[in-house]
């Protein structure tokens, strides 16, 4: 593995961590990661990367700080992405943008799901505040 | 790694004051270019006269050739039915790719040193494209620099392997074809698997049937296409044939370079040359770039130079700094080796109705990422023929600027090669490029300037244009001329030497 | 392969890098199909024309003519042969492995067929007339292709045989359901349109003497074939209803009616052996084959054995009679069979069977055919019979020449062979057949796309013993035909792929304005950079490295 593109992280490793100024993304090559936000001190795992996901586009569209931590779940390797590069690129071929559009409206997609599934819950533990949830446990990331 | 012009740049003489009166030209009056092309002045009433748009756009059930199975073809290809596929249009498309990249040695090989670039990596893995385990045959993280004046190695500066080794067919001659799959094999096989259909024939005359182009096979099959790409790089008599075919198309000029892969094995790779690339900046007559490029079992050797024939090879091989980098102080004798054309000229009109000419058929990126330019002619072409047309008057509006940017950034690219040139003749100016180098890649925390050029200039991962004005930057030339006198007095002199690391 | 790994105290050469360049030569290589051919047919040569004519230009009839012209350079009979020969060369079809060998058979049949129905005459090598006359003993076919390449060759040919009508073992051995008559007259007919005159009903040697033929003819060649059975020497073997594999057929094919009974034991493997169990079934009776061996080592053709097991014959291997046994009024009743177990193997990789002592068995016949080995007749001809043996079939004195199964019991396509070489010989001519000095290509088979073998159909078995005479196998249509020609790998001769040509970065390939099938590029070495991609990229290897 020691000869392949990009850099390995261990398993357990932070391959970006929340809050950190950031000025590149990342293609994941092999292995898999867990993208966790902390809020309020309490760290939740909100999506799995495997092999082929993009992350960390965010910090270089806005120019932000990293709004989540992503871990290594086993031996993972990942290529970097410069924001330079990128954004040199996406002048010459904006349809280059397309692909992060479509990392984007999936990931979109999948946030309205969580939020449709927990809105859902709420109301169900607001109207029968004895009973638990019938299925599965709020935090609990959505398909 | 894949495309030399030299013959015509000779710097100093006057193929080099042509290129840049040329320069000058082209960045003074950008519009000189479409009067440049033969019969770039019809283009506009060409597509008009011939009525409705709709007629100039791939209508569902049209039929698209792309002739080679390269990276450009296969790219194409790929991104063609991709953004099809968005806007809901079914064609067809049909890549004739005579040989089979699972072949071993040059019979299933697109010849060329096989390095896939820092920026081509990075822009893939956007796309998508992720080069799987057996594909890259090494990552390579950093460059070590020869000259007779002691050797450097310049760091990349992420810690990272990003630029790619790998194979164009399946290894070379003799080697195992068990783990090993070449980069051509797996760019075909995404085409493939996007929904393009790989003909395995050889073509062997392109002509018009009614305006539309068509294409015979050399065992006479036959058909007419609505849109013919051309992506058959120079390394074969193709573009001669359309020459000759009654298109108006004149083919690049192309160079000699030279490829040969020397089997090492594994161990001795990793203990000789380990991730790194090994770049050569000798004083020998018409060598303009020489590398050697650790792979698997295998030691890629790619020269670039003016019209590289055996007697350069030889005394390429046998100049010390080079034998030095060999186990036994000497490459075997036995290798697979040839010498691939490298284009020198863009294609002054890579299109016309119906036609488009992409990949080094068209225009390719001076020496360096042929693979990339590659890249970027596909894309362009694809985003033209999906989203504008397929007349000569789309091609020169959606797809030329694209080419138009490699070529301009070539005329500068051939500056900096310039420099380069004059650096492999000037010993003092080599000391100096080497104290700066050394002094940078020891001390942490300095601004790496003339490391960064060099590695820029060797992995071709930024435009040449960047490249050169980062050069002519007043603090890269004040620290260049404060290396030049530092190196060139008697004593730091020898600490140079003792700088010098491999 | 092992990685070899070196390391840095290995090896240390002074010596300079030489730059060692890998060069091209074209070469005409050795088809292997030619060379497993015993008459030494040209076959690659044959099939280019048609399979290449898209380069060449040539009409499909141009292509056919020319393809068929090439053929009956060696092999008078391609109808005949298409049918009956079991294509040894097929065996050596580098094809073989990838999808299944080039069916050549087919493809010879066909063009026979085609020719026949053309109605193609003989080519003439010679176009004055000779004065020098040649008699021919035996109208078979070592007689016949005697005949006909000597008779092309200007001379005057009569050819002596004792039965009724030529064509010998073709015509009194081989089944009709194998070879239809009408395509052997048409193939002996073209033969004597040549010039050839047939003596027919004549017996050398009781109705015209050897020294009478000697007298009246320049050159005397018999083509003499092996239409004497053997007997076992077993108890019971003389008396009716056993006969000899070849007289049981001769009377067969020459149309008499044989009274079987209810089960026919065919005692023998070869072809003769199974042509009288298939020609048995025919005439209703069961039919079990006893052979020695074990099954898989039985000499006939394969295909010739499963049509036998379609039409319902038993066999039964390693059993050999020990006994015929016969009632009180001499008719045939049955056999004593002994069981034999393989052996140990001889020189030649054959099993030598031993008998199990103690394991005999007893088998109910009403008829028995001994078909296990034939031998030449010589009667009348004893003078001869001394140069059977012989180094050299031309005796440097004599004006006599020998040929076909009397010198080594084999398939037609020997004796053909053999009439030819004898008809060269005479001539003084150089063996069309020399395959001298050259290789064995190096086929690159991956280079080829795949294309899976024509599918050859066949007359179901109960149509089959229906009407005894209808052939079993079909000629295949042109489609096929013309598909099945493009599958030759045409080893060891350019067929104009262009591969050498298209990649070669130096130019050094040239299109010839007069290329056809075995060379459409010059070559010019002075401008080859040694790289030997075009040795790498040719398929057949007509390109070798130098």
């Amino acid at each position: 593995m020691s000869d392949l593109l990009g850099r390995n992280y261990q398993p357990g490793e932070d391959i970006v961590t929340e809050g950190e100024v950031g000025d590149c993304m990342y293609v994941i090559q092999q292995g898999s990661a867990e993208v966790i936000r902390t809020e309020d001190g309490v760290a939740t795992v909100v999506d799995t990367m495997v092999a082929g996901d993009l992350f960390g586009e965010m910090a270089i569209l806005e120019h932000t700080v990293r709004s989540s931590t992503v871990r290594a779940v086993d031996p993972v390797r990942a290529l970097t992405i410069d924001r330079k590069t990128f954004l040199r690129r996406i002048q010459e071929d904006p349809s280059l943008a397309l692909s992060i559009l479509d990392v984007m409206c999936r990931r979109v997609r999948n946030l309205d799901t969580t939020i449709a599934h927990l809105k859902h819950q709420l109301a169900e533990l607001s109207a029968n505040p004895e009973g638990g949830s019938p299925d599965g446990s709020p935090g609990e990331n959505a398909p | 790694m894949h495309d030399t012009k030299d013959a015509s740049t000779k710097p100093g003489e006057q193929g080099h004051e042509k290129v840049e009166e040329e320069a000058v030209r082209i960045l003074t009056d950008p519009g000189s270019w479409a009067k440049h092309g033969s019969g770039t002045d019809e283009e506009g009433p060409r597509s008009e006269t011939n009525g409705d748009s709709d007629n100039w756009k791939l209508q569902p059930g049209n039929r698209v050739a792309v002739i080679g199975g390269g990276p450009a073809g296969s790219l194409f290809s790929q991104f063609l039915l991709k953004t099809m596929a968005h806007l809901d249009i079914d064609i067809d498309v049909e890549i004739y790719e005579p040989r089979d990249f699972n072949f071993c040695g040059p019979a299933g090989c697109n010849h060329c040193g096989g390095v896939v670039s820092e920026s081509l990596i990075q822009i893939l893995g956007t796309e998508g494209v992720v080069l799987p385990e057996e594909v890259v045959q090494r990552g390579i993280d950093s460059y070590v620099m020869h000259m007779d004046v002691g050797s450097v190695r310049i760091e990349t500066p992420l810690q990272e392997k990003r630029i790619a080794a790998v194979y164009r067919g399946n290894g070379p001659r003799q080697s195992e074809p068990a783990s090993i799959a070449g980069f051509d094999h797996h760019l075909i096989s995404l085409a493939r698997s996007a929904g393009a259909k790989v003909r395995q024939q050889m073509v062997t005359e392109v002509d018009l049937d009614e305006g539309r182009p068509r294409i015979t096979c050399a065992d006479g099959h036959r058909q007419t296409y609505d849109l013919l790409v051309v992506a058959s790089g120079v390394n074969s008599a193709l573009l001669g044939l359309i020459e000759k075919s009654g298109l108006e198309f004149k083919a690049p000029t192309a160079v000699k370079s030279f490829v040969a892969e020397f089997k090492l094995g594994a161990a001795t790779i990793e203990r000789s040359f380990g991730t790194s690339m090994h770049v050569f900046l000798l004083d020998i007559p018409r060598l303009q770039f020489a590398a050697l490029i650790p792979k698997g079992e295998y030691l890629t050797l790619v020269m670039l130079g003016d019209d590289v024939d055996q007697e350069l090879v030889e005394s390429f091989l046998n100049a010390p700094e080079v034998r030095s980098c060999f186990p036994g102080n000497r490459p075997p004798d036995n290798a697979c080796q040839c010498f691939p054309r490298l284009n020198l000229s863009h294609v002054r009109r890579p299109f016309a109705d119906r036609v488009v000419f992409i990949g080094d058929s068209g225009v390719a990126r001076l020496y360096k990422d042929g693979i990339g330019s590659a890249y970027r002619t596909a894309k362009a072409a694809a985003n033209c023929v999906a989203l504008h047309g397929i007349s000569a008057r789309d091609f020169h509006y959606h797809y030329w600027p694209a080419c138009k940017k490699i070529a301009i950034d070539n005329l500068l690219g051939r500056c900096v090669f310039g420099f380069c040139h004059l650096l492999q003749k000037l010993r003092f100016a080599r000391r100096s490029v080497m104290r700066m180098t050394v002094i940078e890649q020891r001390t942490e925390g300095a601004i790496p300037h003339m490391s960064s050029v060099l590695w820029d200039v060797f992995t071709g991962s930024a435009p040449y244009r960047e490249v050169l004005f980062r050069t002519l930057h007043p603090f890269f030339l004040g620290r260049l001329i404060w290396n030049l006198l530092a190196a060139n007095a008697w004593k730091s002199g020898r600490r140079n030497r003792e700088l010098s690391t491999p | 392969m092992k990685s070899e790994e070196l390391t840095e105290t290995d090896r240390t050469d002074e010596a300079d890098f030489v730059f060692k360049p890998v060069r091209p030569v074209q070469s005409e290589g050795q088809a292997p199909c030619q060379l497993n051919c015993p008459c030494s047919t040209n076959i690659r040569d044959w099939i280019a024309p048609i399979a290449q004519r898209e380069h060449t230009g040539a009409s499909l009839r141009e292509a056919y003519e020319e393809a068929w012209t090439r053929i009956v350079d060696h092999n008078p009979f391609p109808a005949v042969m298409g049918r009956i020969c079991p294509h040894p060369c097929e065996s050596g079809c580098n094809r073989i492995g990838k999808d299944g060998n080039v069916s050549v058979s087919a493809l010879e049949r066909f063009l026979g067929d085609w020719a026949l129905e053309q109605k193609l005459r003989l080519p003439r090598l010679d176009r004055e007339s000779r004065d020098e006359s040649v008699a021919v003993v035996g109208a078979g076919p070592a007689g016949l292709s005697y005949a006909y390449q000597m008779a092309r060759r200007g001379y005057r040919v009569k050819v002596f045989d004792w039965h009724p009508e030529a064509g010998g073992m073709l015509r009194y051995g081989v089944p009709k359901y194998r070879l239809p008559r009408s395509v052997l007259d048409a193939e002996i007919a073209r033969i004597t349109e040549l010039g050839v005159e047939l003596c027919l009903g004549v017996r050398i040697g009781t109705d015209l003497s050897l020294e009478e033929l000697k007298a009246d003819h320049q050159l005397l060649f018999l083509g003499l074939g092996t239409q004497q059975g053997r007997l076992m020497n077993i108890p019971g073997e003389n008396g009716a209803s056993v006969w000899v594999g070849t007289d049981f057929l001769e009377r067969y094919n020459e149309g008499h009616a044989l009274s079987l009974g209810e089960h026919l034991v065919v005692i023998g493997g070869g072809n003769t052996a199974i042509d009288v169990a298939r020609t048995g079934r025919r005439s209703g009776a069961r039919v079990t084959v006893l052979y020695r061996r074990q099954l898989e080592e039985m000499p006939a053709i394969d295909s010739e054995i499963r049509h036998a097991r379609e039409e319902g014959v038993d066999f039964e291997d390693l059993a050999t009679p020990l006994e015929i046994s016969r009632d009180a009024s001499g008719a045939l009743r049955g056999l004593t069979v002994q069981r034999l177990h393989p052996g140990k193997q001889d020189d030649d990789g054959r099993h030598v069977p031993q008998a199990i002592p103690g394991d005999t068995y007893y088998l109910d016949a009403s008829a028995v055919v001994i078909a296990i080995s034939q031998v030449t007749d010589w009667t009348g001809l004893e003078d001869a019979e001394s140069m059977a043996g012989a180094e050299t079939t031309r005796q440097p004195d004599s004006r006599l020449t020998l040929g076909g199964d009397v010198l080594r019991l084999g398939i037609a396509s020997q004796a053909i062979a053999e009439g030819r070489k004898c008809a060269e010989q005479a001539r003084g001519e150089p063996p069309n057949s020399l395959l001298a000095d050259k290789t064995l290509p190096t086929v690159k088979v991956d280079h080829y796309a795949g294309a899976d073998s024509v599918n050859l159909t066949e007359a179901l078995p109960d149509e089959r013993l229906l009407s005894p005479d209808l052939e079993t196998s079909h000629t295949i249509s042109e489609n096929e035909f013309l598909a099945e020609v493009q599958r030759c790998l045409s080893c060891g001769s350019c067929l104009g792929c262009y591969q050498c040509w298209m990649y070669c970065n130096a130019g050094s390939f040239t299109p010839l304005e007069q290329g056809g099938p075995g060379q459409y590029f010059s070559f010019d070495s002075d401008l080859c950079e040694g790289c030997g991609k075009c040795i790498e990229l040719c398929p057949c290897g007509y390109l070798s490295p130098k």
